[in-house]
């Protein structure tokens, strides 16, 4: 019996409810003292077409999935069928007897369970409707996993509170009769239990979350949004809790106003932030610019999905790293930080709102559909030591003295100290035209030379020990792994499975793009004999700009980039080859 | 109380174009800020990027000199982040009507409080005189050399319809009247706009000084005339062909945005605190 280890796929149409399953279940693992990773895939529409979404559960920390699943719910004869080849041996495929023929259910392994049972005559006959199948196909679950139902009628208390009661009762009785099913009906043997432990003092979320959760943390007082997937859960998240937080969220017209929403409240005096895809990005191109120029902090999250132009607007990639590097005409500088995780993308999203008021310039944060709308488990987060720092910015005692304000004053670090509307003694145009120190206009083209060193120096007053690459595995390795963003979590999972094989490597994952650790990188790609770099975008994106920063073309480069997240199979796989090449 | 005088900016040395309408309407707006009673300190002039735009350079107030055709959003942004400041957005016919109409269109349906200029010349100057969205049919200029083959905006109607609370045309060879124009406008509570009617010496050979100064009537002497009147004052937004009413064509009483939004109760939100947010409510749901 293989127990506290189990990966659920839920399958079928769009509207069945299975990204509401799916975190249920989740929240149960979680409850149940287990660490979890949730994933979900969907097309871009609203009913029909294939949904899931994936849990793995399991006792130790992990960080991806694992490309296989015990247990399928299969909601429709397509899914049946379709994951047939993830299944481990001895799964099992849990299906609706009443909508999928018996014949129709015939599968191509023989290794693999089936189990039949009528979901939706089951929801009927529990006296509810049979949109309540997926609860029944829940209680069956728990039969399989030799869970009590009750534990999961008290997460369907919680997740249908506010739809009442009769809403809730219904879902338990379908609950309970999948169970009582199953119990009765048994005929498949499942050789996993999930016996629950104590509580861990953890969360459950996903890195969108996280960053609106950081943004928070960091004071955020206005974001000004237009929706575009996978970033849209960034407008809802911070509209839900806009009234609690005394937050102004603006649904704006599109993005070029969202940015010049956030650019005009920066210079105001707020923290304030917009989240969008690539295409809105593009869009807010020329706004970014005027913030560099006018040296206004702001927080623009990027939510990448595959590009160009529409191209798969629901699955991820990680193929916007240069263009956000450069994006906007001209050069000035900007801090682009890329979270590879939950936890990252709460303590950094805080850190670079720091950052970014310190260098008065803007930030961008890189998250992608995979990163954003995953779900893990991490701890709860430690809040002790998070200090909102707010650079230069003047307070109103400070300017009551003060006499021909230089807005754009040319310091040491390039850093000037900045006053807000409505303060006195400190009038000046925040401008996107070339200015000097005063804010006006200026075509000089000493003062041009000036005001650009200035500002490029800006990012060196960011103390390095914030924006360094994280290293994980085994320091001594002369093999390394390198990735960003999202692909960490694979490639954890894939060094975990390295060292069952006695195969040690080391780990580097790159948090900053800008500003760029580039002695670290140096160093650690200096001391390897073999490197090998991860990427989710076909061109090798982030070993461009490490060859451009260090002079070092990593010699290995594996991509991945049809939409899908890497697996950790076929890092360990890569890796191998790579250690083997003479 | 400030005066004209704590207004002037004499070191920034104005570059427009001798005779250009903008002087007047700079003229007008710093007596209107002044006959507001409004502290310099405390009031935003925010423009796009054009020959009216370069106005904030010329008046000393604080100044946020923005990008093309986005006077709206940015002045839009300050505003919500400190609703106490008099946020006076201006822009010309070709950022705010053509390349930024989007922005305009929906402030108008907000009903912010705040005030927008239109420095309207019917001509692209900047960028050395093409057709602009206000240009009329026919009008021929470099990007036009046959005439221009669509029917120009009418800023007045469009404002209307779309919301706005106060709907003003002024012309800049009437400056007393401008400025209380302007004047009125930062006083409604509300989305103000005001069309200025203003020649481009250079550029526009068809709406000159004498072209507005022949059309030009002011809307004030007509007893007959109620600009609280929807239909009235749609009906008066289309006259244009043989005179021009110039004055408040539409004033309306409605909430603002502003308003509507519990968070601003607290005073501006530039002003709340932001060390040590409580996390433990939000993080609960995820435990």
């Amino acid at each position: 019996m293989r127990e506290n280890n189990v990966t659920l796929k839920i399958a079928g149409e769009a509207g069945y409810g299975i990204a509401t399953m799916g975190a249920m279940f989740a929240k149960l693992m979680q409850r149940s003292g287990l660490y979890v990773f949730g994933e979900s895939d969907y097309p871009s529409l609203i009913r029909g077409g294939h949904n899931t979404m994936t849990i793995r559960a399991s006792d130790e920390k992990i960080y991806s999935l694992d490309g296989q699943i015990d247990i399928l719910i299969a909601l429709n004869k397509k899914s049946v069928h379709e994951h047939i080849e993830e299944m481990t041996k001895q799964g099992i495929i849990i299906y609706d007897s009443g909508k999928v023929q018996e014949a129709q259910a015939k599968i191509s392994r023989e290794d693999v369970k089936m189990l039949s049972v009528p979901l939706t005559k089951i929801a009927d006959e529990a006296g509810g409707q049979d949109i309540y199948f997926s609860q029944v196909a829940m209680g069956a679950l728990m039969a399989l996993l030799k869970m009590k139902p009750e534990a999961f009628g008290q997460i369907i208390e919680q997740t249908f509170e506010k739809k009442g009661k009769s809403v809730i009762m219904q879902n338990k009785a379908a609950l309970l009769a999948g169970h009582r099913y199953v119990m009765k009906n048994d005929g498949v043997e499942c050789d996993i239990a999930i016996r629950p432990k104590k509580n861990l003092h953890t969360l459950l979320l996903g890195a969108n979350d996280a960053a609106c959760l950081g943004s928070v943390k960091a004071g955020v007082r206005l974001i000004a949004e237009y929706p575009m997937s996978p970033s849209s859960s960034v407008l809802h998240w911070m509209a839900a809790n806009a009234k609690e937080h005394d937050i102004v969220v603006k649904h704006t017209e599109d993005e070029i106003a969202a940015m010049n929403y956030i650019l005009g409240a920066g210079f105001a005096g707020v923290r304030a932030m917009t989240a969008t895809s690539g295409g809105g990005f593009s869009l807010m191109a020329e706004a970014l610019g005027n913030g560099g120029m006018a040296e206004i902090p702001c927080v623009v999250i990027n939510v990448q999905r595959c590009g160009p132009s529409t191209a798969l607007p629901t699955y991820t990639e990680q193929a916007d790293l240069q263009f956000v590097l450069h994006a906007s005409q001209g050069e000035f500088p900007r801090i682009v930080c890329m979270p590879g995780d939950v936890e990252e993308a709460f303590y950094e999203t805080f850190n670079v709102w720091n950052m970014c008021e310190l260098a008065q310039t803007p930030a961008i944060i890189l998250l992608d559909k995979y990163v954003g709308e995953s779900i893990e488990t991490v701890k709860y987060f430690d809040l002790k030591g998070m200090e909102v720092k707010r650079g230069l910015l003047q307070t109103d005692e400070q300017m009551e003295s003060v006499k021909d304000f230089l807005r754009y004053k040319v310091t040491q670090n390039g850093i000037s100290p900045r006053c807000l509307p409505g303060q006195k003694n400190g009038i000046h145009v925040c401008s996107s035209y070339e200015h000097d120190e005063t804010g006006f206009t200026s075509e000089d083209p000493n003062n041009r030379i000036i005001q650009i060193d200035k500002r490029a120096r800006k990012l060196s007053a960011i103390n390095p020990n914030l924006y360094q690459p994280a290293f994980y595995g085994n320091s001594k390795s002369t093999i390394l792994a390198v990735s960003w963003g999202s692909t960490k979590g694979p490639v954890l999972e894939a060094l975990k499975k390295l060292k069952r094989e006695n195969i040690e490597v080391r780990f580097m994952h790159i948090k900053y793009a800008s500003p760029f650790a580039t002695d670290t990188i140096r160093q650690a790609l200096q001391s390897a004999s073999k490197a090998i770099i991860f990427e989710g975008n076909s061109e090798g994106q982030m070993r461009n700009l490490i060859r451009e920063k260090t002079g070092i073309m990593i010699e290995n480069l594996y991509c991945r980039y049809d939409g899908r997240p890497f697996v950790p199979d076929e890092i360990v796989a890569k890796i191998k080859e790579v250690m083997e090449k003479e | 109380m400030a005066s004209i005088n704590d207004l002037a900016e004499p070191e920034h040395t104005i570059t427009w174009c001798p005779g250009c309408g903008n002087y007047a309407i700079l003229a007008a707006l710093k007596k209107a800020i002044i006959d507001c009673g409004l502290e310099p300190h405390q009031t935003v002039v925010s423009s796009g990027v054009g020959c009216c735009s370069k106005l904030p350079h010329f008046i000393k107030t604080y100044g946020y000199e923005g990008l093309h055709g986005r006077e709206v959003a940015a002045a839009s942004g300050t505003k919500l982040a400190n609703h106490e400041l008099e946020v006076i957005a201006l822009g010309g016919d070709g950022d705010g009507l053509g390349i930024g109409v989007g922005h305009f269109v929906h402030a108008c349906r907000r009903n912010y409080d705040m005030t927008y200029i239109v420095h309207d010349n019917h001509i692209y100057g900047l960028t050395t005189g093409q057709t602009s969205p206000t240009s009329e049919q026919g009008f021929k200029s470099k990007s036009t050399p046959d005439g221009a083959l669509e029917i120009p905006i009418n800023p007045i109607s469009l404002a209307i319809d779309s919301g706005a609370t106060f709907v003003a045309r002024g012309f800049s060879g009437e400056l007393v009247h401008l400025s209380k124009l302007i004047a009125a406008g930062i006083k409604h509570k509300g989305f103000a706009f005001i069309d200025v009617m203003q020649p481009c010496v250079v550029w526009n050979k068809i709406n000159t000084f004498e072209y507005y100064k022949q059309k030009c009537y002011k809307l004030d002497e007509d007893k007959k005339y109620d600009s609280t009147n929807k239909m009235m004052a749609l009906a008066k937004a289309q006259e244009w062909e043989t005179k021009i009413p110039i004055g408040v064509i539409y004033q309306q009483d409605r909430p603002t945005y502003e308003d509507g939004l519990p968070m601003l109760g607290k005073g501006p939100l530039s002003k709340l605190p932001i060390d040590n947010v409580d996390m433990s409510g939000l993080l609960k749901e995820y435990e």
